[in-house]
C-alpha cells in the first residue's frame, strides 16, 4: 500500500490537508482532512436578539463577512416577514459584486496563477509578472472600495441593517465607484487574455451535479429563494425553506466539515455551478470571453472553476457598473430601513457567496431572540464534491508519481477556492 | 496629503495582536503628531492600504511581533521582520503584503519604511492588552514620535 499525505494544503484559506491510500493501481481511500476546529457559532446564536444576528455572523470569516452579514439579514427578514425597498436590494446586490471581485481577483491572481505558473507564491510571481500581480491588487481594492462605500467598511460591514441600509451612498461616491469601475473594465480583455494563456489543466474528468442559487430572469448573487441542481441536462429545483432536502448533511470521522450530498451525490457549489444553472447570462461580451478561454458547459473539469471565476469577474465589474450607472440616473432615495417587528418563526436564504451557495435559517421565539440557526457555507457544500474529485484525480493519473498526483491534487483543491475556516460549523458525531 | 503616515495594525478584538491599533490611536489624540503625520488604524490587511501609502516619503507601520523577547519590549527597524510562516494570498502577513506591493508599485520605490514593533506572546480573543504589553503602549508612541522628529 502506498499513502501520499500533504498536511497543509498552502494558498488556501484555513487548516486543511489530503490524504490518499493506493492498493497497487487502486484508489482505497481518498480524504479531504479538515482539521480546523469547529467554529461552534450557531450555539453561541442561542437566546441572541434579532439585531445582534447579522454583527455576531459575519464574524465567520473576514474574506466573506459581507455575504454572511446580507444573507443573515435575509434570513431575518424572512422569519419577520419583512420586505426591503427595491434600492435596498439593489445596494445589497452592488455589495455582493465588490465582495465577488475581491474575492476572485484574490484567488485568480495570487493563489491560481502561481500554481498554473509553477511558482511557489504570489511574491515569487510578483518577480517575472508584476504587471499580473498588479492588475491583481487593483481589482482587489476596487472590490474593497464597492464594500467599504456601500457596507461601511470593506470587512464586517456595519452600514447593512435589518429592514435597509444605515445611510446611503452620496452621489460623489459612486461617482468615484463608477471611475475606478470604468478602468477595471478596461482591463476585462487584460484577465480573459491573462486566464486563456494558461497551461490546459486536463487531468480530471467527472461527470458533476452543480448547484446554485436559481435566477432564470436576473443575473443576481442576493435575490431569489430557489436553488437548482443540474445534471447532464436534469434539473430539480429546492425552495430556501427545504434546504435540508439539498444539504442532507452528514459527520464523516476525518473532518471537521460536514460532507452534503444531493440524492446521494456530491455537488459542486461556486462559479462554475452559477454559470451552469444559470446559462443565460452568457450573452454578448461574456459569450465571447467564454469562447477564449475554451470552456463549454456543462463542465466535467473541476479546475474550469477558475475559467468560471475569470468570466464572473468581468461580469461582476459590468453588473456593478450597471447598477451603479442606475442609481446615478434615477437618484439614490435618502430612506430609512424598514421597521422590524418581531415575530416567532422560522427564516431562511439563500444567495450566492463568491464561492458558492450560502444558506441561513433561523428560528427565532416571539421575542426574536434564537432559538436555533443552521448556517452552511459553500466549503462545506463542497467537500464531498472535493473529495470525488481527488478520486477521480487519482484514478486517471497514468503516472503515479507522488510529486505529479500532489500538485493536481493540491490545485483541484485550489481551483474549488475553499474557505476551509468558514466550512466547519457545530458537528453532531453520529 | 503629508509626506508621513503612522499605520497602526493588528487586531484590537484579539488582545496582543491589536497593540498596533492602539498605539495608532493614542498617536491620533496628539496634535503635534497629526500636524506632521496622517495616523491611520489599519486593521489585519495592509494590501488595502496601498493608496495610502504611494506618494508619502515615509511610512511608518506600527504592529506585534510574535518573538522570543519579552513580552513589551520595542524595537524599531527599517527592514521588513523576516518571518517563518506558510505564505497564503487570503492571509499574507502584514511584512509579506508590503513585500508583494513593493515589487509591483513603481510609485513606492522611493518611500522610505519604518517598523515599530512590540514583542507579544501570541494573539487571544479579547480586546484587553496584556499588562506588559499594555506597559508598552506609550514607549512605541514615543519611539513613533522620535522618528517623525527625525523627519522634521
Amino acid at each position: 500500500m502506498s499513502t501520499i499525505v500533504i498536511e497543509h494544503l498552502a494558498r488556501v484559506e484555513g487548516h486543511g490537508g489530503i490524504t490518499v491510500e493506493l492498493e497497487g493501481d487502486t484508489v482505497t481511500k481518498v480524504h479531504f482532512d479538515v482539521f480546523e476546529g469547529a467554529r461552534l457559532l450557531e450555539p453561541l446564536l442561542k437566546g441572541k436578539r434579532y439585531d445582534e444576528v447579522a454583527p455576531i455572523l459575519s464574524r465567520i470569516c473576514a474574506i466573506c463577512s459581507s455575504a454572511h452579514c446580507l444573507t443573515s439579514l435575509k434570513a431575518t427578514e424572512n422569519a419577520f416577514g419583512i420586505r426591503v425597498s427595491p434600492q435596498t436590494e439593489m445596494l445589497r446586490e452592488l455589495i455582493f459584486r465588490g465582495e465577488s471581485i475581491e474575492s476572485h481577483a484574490l484567488h485568480l491572481f495570487l493563489l491560481a496563477l502561481p500554481d498554473y505558473l509553477n511558482y511557489p507564491s504570489a511574491i515569487a510571481l510578483s518577480a517575472d509578472k508584476p504587471a499580473a500581480v498588479l492588475l491583481g491588487l487593483r481589482l482587489k481594492k476596487l472590490g474593497n472600495l464597492i464594500q467599504e462605500v456601500i457596507g461601511g467598511r470593506a470587512i464586517h460591514p456595519v452600514n447593512a441593517l435589518l429592514g435597509g441600509f444605515g445611510r446611503v451612498p452620496a452621489v460623489d461616491q459612486l461617482i468615484a465607484m463608477r471611475s475606478s469601475l470604468l478602468q477595471a473594465m478596461a482591463d476585462s480583455d487584460t484577465v480573459i487574455d491573462l486566464i486563456a494563456s494558461l497551461p490546459a489543466t486536463d487531468f480530471c474528468h467527472s461527470d458533476t451535479l452543480y448547484a446554485a442559487l436559481r435566477s432564470p430572469n436576473l443575473d443576481t448573487y442576493y435575490m431569489g429563494d430557489e436553488a437548482m441542481v443540474v445534471s447532464n441536462g436534469n434539473r430539480a429545483i429546492v425552495p430556501a425553506a427545504d434546504y435540508r432536502s439539498l444539504t442532507n448533511e452528514q459527520s464523516v470521522p476525518h473532518s471537521n466539515a460536514k460532507h452534503s450530498t444531493f440524492q446521494g451525490n456530491p455537488f459542486m457549489v461556486g462559479s462554475l455551478a452559477r454559470l451552469t444553472v444559470n446559462p443565460r447570462r452568457l450573452t454578448g461580451k461574456l459569450a465571447v470571453a467564454m469562447k477564449r478561454l475554451k470552456l463549454t458547459l456543462p463542465s466535467d473539469n473541476p479546475m474550469d472553476n477558475n475559467k468560471a471565476q475569470a468570466l464572473e469577474l468581468i461580469n461582476d465589474v459590468e453588473r456593478a457598473l450597471e447598477i451603479i450607472e442606475r442609481l446615478l440616473r434615477d437618484g439614490v432615495r435618502d430612506e430609512r430601513a424598514m421597521p422590524v417587528h418581531a415575530r416567532a418563526g422560522t427564516g431562511t436564504a439563500i444567495t450566492e457567496a463568491p464561492r458558492g451557495l450560502l444558506i441561513h435559517s433561523y428560528t427565532y421565539d416571539e421575542e426574536g431572540r434564537i432559538l436555533a440557526a443552521d448556517v452552511i457555507t459553500p466549503t462545506a457544500l463542497n467537500a464531498a464534491s472535493i473529495e470525488q474529485h481527488f478520486r477521480r484525480a487519482v484514478e486517471q493519473c497514468a503516472d503515479r508519481d507522488e510529486a505529479v498526483l500532489s500538485r493536481r491534487l493540491q490545485m483541484i483543491a485550489r481551483a474549488y477556492d475553499p474557505c476551509i475556516s468558514c466550512s466547519v460549523h457545530l458537528v453532531r458525531k453520529g | 496629503m503629508k509626506p508621513l503616515v503612522v499605520i497602526g495594525l493588528g487586531n484590537p478584538l484579539m488582545g496582543d495582536d491589536g497593540v498596533g491599533a492602539r498605539v495608532a490611536h493614542l498617536l491620533a489624540e496628539d496634535g503635534e503628531v497629526t500636524g506632521r503625520a496622517d495616523v491611520l488604524s489599519g486593521g489585519t490587511d495592509l494590501l488595502r492600504y496601498q493608496d495610502q501609502m504611494e506618494g508619502r516619503r515615509q511610512v511608518i507601520l506600527i504592529d506585534a511581533e510574535v518573538s522570543a523577547c519579552e513580552p513589551g519590549q520595542v524595537r524599531l527597524v527599517e527592514e521588513s521582520p523576516r518571518e517563518n510562516r506558510p505564505e497564503s494570498g487570503h492571509t499574507l502577513s502584514a511584512a509579506q503584503a508590503l513585500e508583494l506591493m513593493r515589487r509591483v508599485t513603481p510609485s513606492l520605490e522611493g518611500t522610505r519604511f519604518t517598523w515599530v514593533l512590540v514583542s507579544v506572546r501570541g494573539a487571544h480573543p479579547g480586546t484587553d492588552l496584556s499588562p506588559e504589553v499594555a506597559a508598552a503602549v506609550r514607549r512605541a508612541a514615543e519611539a513613533v514620535r522620535r522618528v517623525l522628529q527625525r523627519q522634521a
